[in-house]
């Protein structure tokens, strides 16, 4: 017993710290990263700091001053962001980017998911079909939206006046009511084929064999559509609208190649009212404008994040 | 950031300020004169990229006359605020004189000239236009007028000669004008509504200016500040609003689906004789001559009351020229600043281009096209444009454009207003 115990007492400290040192050494070893995963990451690190975090940072310091861009400047606190939120033409240019993003969204999914279903069904042609449906992503957005003006301001009045279409025989663009309905049009068929290709890919990842049974079942076309391929590409749907819901947040080059935010002041989005304080000397206020709209799509980006892991997809 | 949707312009442009706000510590006062050789060369920005031609040819002339200083032309105006970001911006400078100019004027970015002999020879009439916006220490003389140019009612000689049309002197001959046109058949005014700018510098100015005394509103309207309302007598509410009816009826003259054509489309079509007026100031003329190198033009400045003694024409200095403050060239660019307003350049330049020569002794205009404004010019009836004003962050044009389509001039009124004292309340803090 004293021996055991004296051998117990002397051994201990050893014992201790021994087997703890091995466990440790077999701890680093086993979750020893390798050094090219650090070289692939610190210059990427380095330069998404430099080159976007720091001016980010940069820009929410000098939206606390009333810096013009250059010249002379102090600060002036939060009366910047207190200001924006007294101005209503940029709280129009929220609604209008809050409702178009919100339209955009639904409209470019569910064409987006027909065409899908149309492209994925036995067709002819089925490979040149979908090429065709896939030009439109490749093409610039500013060039398409030139296109779209000029078809809008031009020929669509002609045609309409031409075949006694009255409502259209002016520009929508020139309306203050419908131009918003013209860029959302623009928008969605510019960015309904990439969110084509994810459907198509959640399509094709769906076995045969449900349908097979579920024609066994006897459900019809619109059945099997609403019991089965939708709950299983369900996953794709949330990508795309999450996806797509941040992206049209952002709209930008469509508008200024359709209606440069007019008529009136009808069509301004977020970040064209942010762009122009780069060329109309209200840096700091437009940089306030950036933070507040930074901040405000952080949350909602983590509402949709929470929202996918309820649903155990990840992007 | 990176999450926010900012344009990729946006975020170069955020990136490129950082990068500069990092360089600049170390370039600190990294301006030292650039001469090689014994040869000085001096950087010239200047704003027209339709004049470069006629700038190589001075510069050359200028190089063979000073070989000492080389000259480089750079055309791209968008350089300017970069380049005094990175504390090296062009050492010789001109510019279309407005707010955004005289912005810099009184944050110091350029040299006085006042001592330069060239200084005197300018109209002071016309040396007034700039120094009105304010001058760096209450005295300085920051920009010299290179070129004026006037803005009116361009006109078909042909189509008002066959309609039996003279040119009218009051609001009311003008109206009658139209309505012979129309009657005629003739669309009387061009719009392009589409280009929101052509609405506010043409109707919107034009209108503004023939009623009001502009330089004198917005005096009183900048001294008010930050405490102006819409029910102040300095408002725009309180000044503009009897104005704002005969905007709409120049409108109503304008030919249908004016909203869906812009500016190329009113040059064109106007060149081809498909109106009779068009408001539009004299860089037009070169593209309607361009597009139909027979057309006959005239201009008249828009009389907007009844008493032909009222008509005034719309002025800006379409260049101004100034030197950097900090450049380390400073003697070769004065040389350089000298020569440009040598009457032989400077008139042969505004001969040349449609505009006014800014010198005391300048010839008389005997350009067709321009000759119905120079009586305006000469006497000094004239006045820089509403829209000229008003700080670049205040969508103007889209609120004229605005007014123009929904025809509510409360509403235009009371919005320009309120983004007035929006502007006053965070610049002035």
């Amino acid at each position: 017993m004293t021996t055991t115990s004296e051998m117990a007492q002397a051994s201990q400290p050893a014992a201790s710290t021994v087997p703890s040192k091995a466990t440790k050494r077999a701890v680093r070893s086993k979750n020893k990263i390798d050094p090219t995963y650090y070289w692939m990451v610190v210059p990427v690190l380095a330069l998404f700091a430099f080159f976007i975090t720091l001016p980010a940072l940069v820009g929410v310091f000098f939206s606390l001053t009333n810096y013009a861009g250059y010249g002379d400047w102090k600060f002036i606190g939060l009366s910047n962001y207190v200001n924006i939120f007294r101005d209503p033409a940029i709280l129009q240019s929220y609604i209008f980017t809050f409702v178009f993003a919100l339209t955009t969204t639904v409209v470019v999914n569910v064409v987006a998911l027909a065409i899908a279903l149309g492209l994925n069904a036995k067709i002819k042609w089925r490979t040149g079909i979908r090429t065709v449906f896939f030009i439109p992503m490749v093409l610039s957005a500013l060039v398409v939206s030139f296109v779209f003006n000029y078809l809008f301001s031009n020929t669509l009045p002609v045609l309409a006046e031409r075949f006694g279409v009255t409502p259209l025989a002016t520009s929508i663009l020139a309306n203050e009511n419908l131009a918003w309905l013209a860029i959302v049009l623009v928008t969605v068929w510019q960015a309904a084929p990439g969110a084509t290709i994810i459907y198509l890919a959640g399509l094709q990842s769906v076995p045969a064999e449900v349908y097979e049974a579920a024609d066994l079942d006897g459900a019809g076309s619109f059945r099997q559509f609403l019991s089965l391929t939708l709950p299983l590409i369900l996953g794709y749907l949330i990508i795309n609208v999450i996806l797509g819901f941040k992206g049209f947040l952002g709209t930008y080059e469509i508008i200024v190649g359709l209606t440069g935010g007019g008529p009136g002041m009808a069509t301004q989005s977020v970040a064209m009212r942010i762009f122009s304080g780069f060329t109309g000397g209200d840096y700091s206020y437009q940089m306030a404008n950036a933070v507040i709209y930074f901040l405000i799509t952080l949350l909602i980006s983590v509402i949709q994040l929470r929202l996918i892991q309820r649903r155990g997809v990840s992007l | 950031m990176n999450a926010t949707p900012l344009s990729r312009r946006a975020l170069f442009k955020a990136a490129g300020l950082a990068g500069a706000a990092a360089v600049l510590p170390l370039a600190g006062c990294g301006s030292v004169p650039s001469s090689q050789n014994g040869v000085t060369t001096l950087r010239f920005m200047q704003n027209k990229p339709e004049v470069v031609g006629y700038f190589n040819q001075v510069i050359k002339d200028f190089e063979a006359l000073n070989p000492d200083i080389r000259v480089i032309q750079d055309f791209n105006e968008g350089n300017f605020v970069p380049g005094l970001v990175r504390n090296d911006p062009p050492d010789v400078v001109t510019r279309g004189f407005a707010q955004a100019t005289a912005d810099f004027v009184r944050k110091g970015v350029f040299a006085d000239l006042s001592d330069l002999p060239a200084a005197s020879t300018i109209d002071p009439k016309i040396q007034d236009l700039v120094s009105s916006w304010g001058q760096y220490n209450g005295h300085e003389t920051s920009a010299l007028p290179f070129s004026l140019a006037a803005a009116g009612v361009i006109y078909r000689r042909d189509i008002f000669e066959a309609q039996g049309v003279s040119v009218p002197t009051t609001w009311d001959e003008f109206v009658a004008a139209c309505e012979k046109f129309k009657a005629a058949g003739i669309t009387p005014i061009y719009g392009t509504f589409k280009d929101n700018w052509t609405l506010g510098q043409g109707m919107f100015d034009y209108v503004a200016g023939g009623a009001l005394d502009i330089a004198h509103f917005f005096a009183r309207l900048t001294a008010k500040g930050a405490a102006i309302s819409a029910d102040a007598a300095e408002s725009f509410t309180s000044n503009f609003g009897p104005a704002l009816p005969k905007m709409l009826e120049l409108a109503s003259f304008s030919q249908k689906g004016a909203a869906s054509k812009n500016y190329a489309d009113g040059n064109a079509a106007f060149a081809k004789g498909q109106a009779a007026m068009y408001l539009q100031g004299p860089w037009a003329l070169s593209q309607l001559v361009a597009a139909n190198k027979n057309v006959r033009l005239g201009s008249f400045p828009l009389p907007v009351t009844n008493n032909p003694a009222d008509t005034k024409v719309r002025v800006n200095v379409d260049m101004a020229l100034s030197i950097t403050r900090n450049t380390p060239n400073m003697a070769a660019a004065r040389r350089f600043v000298s020569y440009l307003l040598d009457p032989s350049v400077v008139n042969t330049y505004n001969e040349k281009n449609a505009a006014f020569s800014p010198l005391k002794e300048a010839p008389a205009v005997e350009n067709p096209q321009i000759t119905g404004l120079a009586a305006s010019v000469r006497e000094g009836r004239y006045y820089q444009g509403a829209t000229t004003y008003f700080p670049p962050s205040v969508p103007l044009y889209n609120y004229v454009q605005a007014f123009v389509y929904g025809k509510n001039g409360q509403q235009f009124l009371s919005a320009l207003d309120d983004e007035w004292r929006r502007v006053a309340e965070r610049t002035a803090v």
